[in-house]
């Protein structure tokens, strides 16, 4: 079992930065690697992603079931698949909190069992992997809530001045 | 270098190896390189979990892909009643999974299909739904009371194994009571893989016409394994030729029946074609017999001057999910007793716990006698361990503990009887070659300089020749071997034996044997092994028995020959047979040494012109059952330097004295020195199979599981005495295992003597330069 774990800051409410990670169609599209997304219900989606470490390369399936804790607080991530003769079983954590500058903090624990030859032939190679790809998921995030923010400030200009609209 | 073949009397030359022009020219056979009319390929689907619960296996896409013959899982084989194999333990194996998987890599389902390519990539499509159990790793924590069992089939509900003991436990509590030194030390033997260069493999090809199963495969003992498939799929053995092609390499790997073997016959008795399965380094390094995994904890009792008194060992030893390893089926930890070693302890009680864990069964004969390696490299540690404690240098303390010349034949604590040695004499030109002394001095000088050099010393002994009918045999089959001779017309031999090489040497080291005997050369004789139906039946060659057993096999042979021989020779010299003489090249008639006949007009006469009444031809088999086993001993000295920055530990020198009784072929034996000793290097520096606590095993293949390149490889320093065996027909004892049972110790021996003056008494191996440094940093030698 090996346990990743981080947080980072988001400069924009919670309870835009909750809908948006817990809407699949969206935060989907923030894996790195992704090849398809298949969106079976708010709570359950499947993802087809590509995989690289070390000299195992290949395709994985992934199932993620997300089961809320706390609405608009915390919520909980399995993330089960593999593929190569290789699996992945994870347990995410997602905790949101308020910051004090108006902003959200995002804080992360994943614990992850991999087994098979990701494991023991990528073994050395896989928690730098793991960072990286946390590291693009995360930068796929804030570029995405940053494109969100900007929605958001277009439609709060689209409220303030309703006569624009036909 | 090496001498003609066409040189007569050939025993104990450095003849040229008969088998060479083949393997360097790159006209070797191997298992890979048959191909059949209609041949199909098989992959195997693996276990990503070291311990789960099959759920579901779903075959249906695999079986729709482009190629794809058939898919077999466990349930398939269960049908059949195939579904569990017996191991040469006793005990059984899964051939696919059923119910639970208990290590990573272990074999769930085989996939069939018209190309190698399409099989791999079909094996991608069969969805197994697997509940992940707790997973055991660690032997002791195995043992505990509330570790989960993992072998459900079992009637016993527990982890252990087996126990098993030797030796007199209340003469040695005795000792230890009253003992003025007693010394203490944990030692692991980690474990390590075989890593032929060639991994495992077969052809299974069924003829539905003649209902005839050939098989070929990577196999060291091909009677044994024409034997059990005969057992385990009910097809009569004479319907079953195993034909053993070159080997490249075995080491004990390849003596195991494997999964994938079943799998491959099951598939061509199902499809009525050629199905070819081969390894992938991968899947040898993770799933096939691995070696050694013993925790060892020794006890000396000896007096103040360093006189051993008595030996206590407990051990456990890590089988993995299933006990496959390779015994005699008397002895649960092998030859593992044999650990007093070359010392004449009054009393010794051996305990060895064997238990159950998620990690792949196995526990070959790696080079070594059947747990004879960790023995040897146990009591060669503890010894310096005491060395050190009474305060008397490590090569002194072994010579006042040896078991004397006159010992000999000399009964061991725990029931062995040795056939001979002399390991004095042994020790004794052991120091002289290296300039004992004048290290020790260098030694001296460089420690008062702060540099850290270390001299290792191990003075062993291996058991070999595994045979003898009274105490050996593989499930239930005595380990005699077998040999055949056939002399044609001209003079020309064809021997077969029973044994398989694979890379050592036999079609060379035999003939010599052969030849020796009958008056011949070595071009004269051609040895053919490995086809089961034209060989006679033979255990194969593994735990180096060849020569110590078909070696003799061969000599009594050729004797049984050449008894007729002198019967036709004095009826074509016109004497009496007792007036035959035979001094190696030719027969003579007593005092006439004018009148002489060859083994060549001899083999002519017996086709055409035999004594009335005498059958004609020449030809003769034997089955040798050695009276004892036979062994070799010898003494290894390691020199080595650490650098102090990295913890490096640079092997500067190396000596090897083997003696391994009458030597056949020098050049051979050296080579199998030079091996055996990289390997033995390899083992103490750099080879470890890990696991990480889910079970999955952290050294898959050669980026990390390490294998020596010349690069790497120390110069080895080679010489020998010549204890002949009492026994054994020309006696030979047999060298292939020695340096690799005697130089661990001397390796490690020689690093923790370097690291002696910082109060280091003990350093597991493999001894990587990041665990020295770890030691240096910790006691301020370096930053």
């Amino acid at each position: 079992m090996r346990t990743y774990q981080g947080d980072f800051v988001i400069d924009l409410p919670r309870q835009t930065v909750w809908e948006f990670v817990m809407d699949p169609q969206r935060m989907g599209p923030c894996v790195p690697d992704l090849l398809k997304l298949d969106v079976e219900s708010e709570t359950r989606f499947h993802t087809l992603v590509r995989v690289g470490v070390g000299p195992v390369r290949g395709k994985f399936n992934l199932t993620v079931e997300v089961t809320v804790t706390e609405p608009e607080e915390s919520a909980e991530l399995s993330v089960r698949g593999g593929g190569m003769g290789s699996r992945v079983d994870m347990k995410a954590k997602l905790t949101l909190s308020d910051t004090e500058s108006g902003g959200t903090k995002l804080d992360w624990r994943c614990d992850a069992a991999i087994s098979g030859p990701i494991a023991s032939l990528g073994g050395r190679m896989i928690d730098n992997e793991a960072r990286k790809i946390t590291e693009k998921l995360f930068a796929n995030l804030r570029e995405a809530l940053s494109s969100v923010s900007e929605q958001v400030a277009a439609t709060s200009t689209e409220t303030a001045e309703p006569e624009s609209t036909d | 270098m090496a001498v003609r073949q066409t040189e007569l009397r050939p025993l104990g030359k450095s003849v040229g190896r008969k088998e060479d022009p083949r393997f360097i020219r790159g006209k070797g056979r191997y298992i890979d390189d048959i191909v059949l009319p209609g041949m199909l390929y098989m992959c195997l689907v693996r276990s990503p979990y070291a311990h789960a619960r099959i759920k579901s296996i779903d075959t249906s896409e695999a079986m729709q892909a482009p190629g794809v013959k058939l898919v077999i899982t466990g349930e398939d084989l269960a049908a059949m009643n195939l579904a569990w194999m017996p191991t040469m333990a006793n005990d059984q194996q899964m051939v696919l999974a059923t119910g639970k998987v208990l290590y990573q890599y272990q074999e769930v389902a085989a996939v069939i299909a018209e190309t190698r390519e399409q099989a791999v990539d079909a094996a991608q499509l069969v969805y197994v739904d697997y509940e992940p159990l707790p997973v055991v790793v660690d032997p002791f924590k195995a043992l505990e009371p509330d570790a989960p069992i993992l072998r459900e089939d079992r009637e016993q509900k527990s982890n252990l194994i087996f126990h098993w003991e030797a030796g007199d436990k209340e003469a040695t509590e005795e000792l230890f009571r009253n003992a003025p030194v007693v010394v203490k030390q944990d030692v692991r033997f980690p474990r390590v893989h075989p890593s032929p260069l060639e991994p495992c493999g077969c052809i299974a090809d069924y003829n539905t016409a003649t209902g005839k199963l050939t098989w070929y495969v990577t196999s060291q003992a091909p009677h044994a394994h024409r034997t059990v498939l005969s057992l385990v799929s009910g097809l009569p053995e004479h319907q079953i030729r195993v034909i053993s092609p070159d080997v490249g390499g075995g080491f004990g790997n390849k003596v195991p029946v494997y999964p994938g073997y079943v799998c491959a016959v099951v598939a061509s008795l199902k499809l009525g074609k050629p199905v070819k399965w081969i390894e992938t380094r991968t899947e040898n390094t993770t799933s096939t017999g691995f070696a050694r995994d013993y925790h060892m904890t020794a006890e000396i009792a000896a007096e103040e001057d360093g006189r051993v008194l008595a030996l206590r060992v407990k051990t456990i030893a890590d089988h993995g999910a299933f006990d496959a390893a390779a015994d005699p089926s008397k002895f649960p930890a092998g030859l593992f007793s044999i650990v007093t070693g070359s010392y004449n302890f009054k009393e010794a009680f051996v305990e060895v716990d064997g238990v159950y864990t998620n990690k792949a069964p196995g526990g070959v004969a790696y080079r070594c006698s059947f747990r004879v390696t960790e023995a040897a490299y146990l009591i060669e540690r503890v010894m310096d361990v005491l060395a050190r404690r009474v305060g008397v240098d490590p090569a002194e303390l072994r010579k006042r503990n040896f078991i004397r010349k006159e010992q000999f034949p000399y009964k061991s604590p725990t029931g062995w009887t040795y056939d001979s040695g002399d390991y004095e004499k042994t020790l004794a030109l052991a120091l002289e070659k290296i300039g004992y002394e004048e290290l020790r001095k260098e030694q001296a000088e460089k420690r008062a300089r702060g540099e850290l050099m270390g001299i290792g010393i191990s003075t062993f002994t291996e058991v070999v020749g595994a045979g003898p009918s009274h105490t050996f045999d593989i499930m239930g089959i005595k380990m005699f071997d077998s040999a055949q001779i056939r002399v044609h017309p001209t003079g020309k031999v064809i021997a077969r034996l029973g044994v398989r090489h694979q890379g050592q040497g036999h079609e060379t080291t035999f003939a010599q044997i052969i030849a020796q005997e009958l008056g011949l050369s070595t071009d004269d004789v051609i040895v053919e092994e490995g086809d089961t139906d034209t060989a006679p039946y033979g255990l194969g060659t593994y735990a180096s028995r060849s020569t110590p057993t078909a070696g003799g096999a061969a000599a009594l042979c050729a004797r049984r020959i050449r008894e007729k021989a002198k019967k036709i020779a004095a009826h074509l010299l016109e004497v009496g047979e007792e007036d035959v003489v035979f001094d190696g090249v030719a027969f003579s008639a007593k005092g006439l040494a004018s009148r002489t006949v060859t083994m060549k007009d001899i083999a002519f006469a017996a086709y055409t012109n035999v004594p009335e009444g005498m059958e004609p031809g020449l030809e003769a088999t034997y089955y040798y059952d050695p009276p004892n086993l036979t062994f070799p001993h010898g003494a290894y000295i390691a020199v080595v330097d650490i650098d102090k920055g990295t913890g490096a530990v640079k092997v500067r020198r190396f000596l090897a004295v083997d003696d391994c009784g009458t030597v056949i072929n020098p050049m051979i034996v050296e080579g199998q020195v030079h091996g055996g000793l990289t390997e033995g290097f390899a083992i103490a520096f750099m080879q470890d199979i890990p696991f990480d606590e889910d079970g999955n095993c952290l050294a898959t293949n050669w980026m990390d599981y390490l294998v020596p390149t010349a690069l790497d490889t120390p110069k080895w320093e080679t010489d020998r005495t010549v204890t002949p065996s009492p026994h054994h027909p020309i006696g030979a004892k047999g060298v292939g295992e020695s340096p690799n049972v005697g130089s661990p110790a001397a390796f490690v021996n020689a690093v923790v003597d370097a690291l002696a003056p910082l109060g280091v008494e003990h350093i597991d191996m493999p001894i990587f330069p990041w665990k020295v440094w770890k030691i240096l940093r910790e006691h301020g030698v370096t930053e």
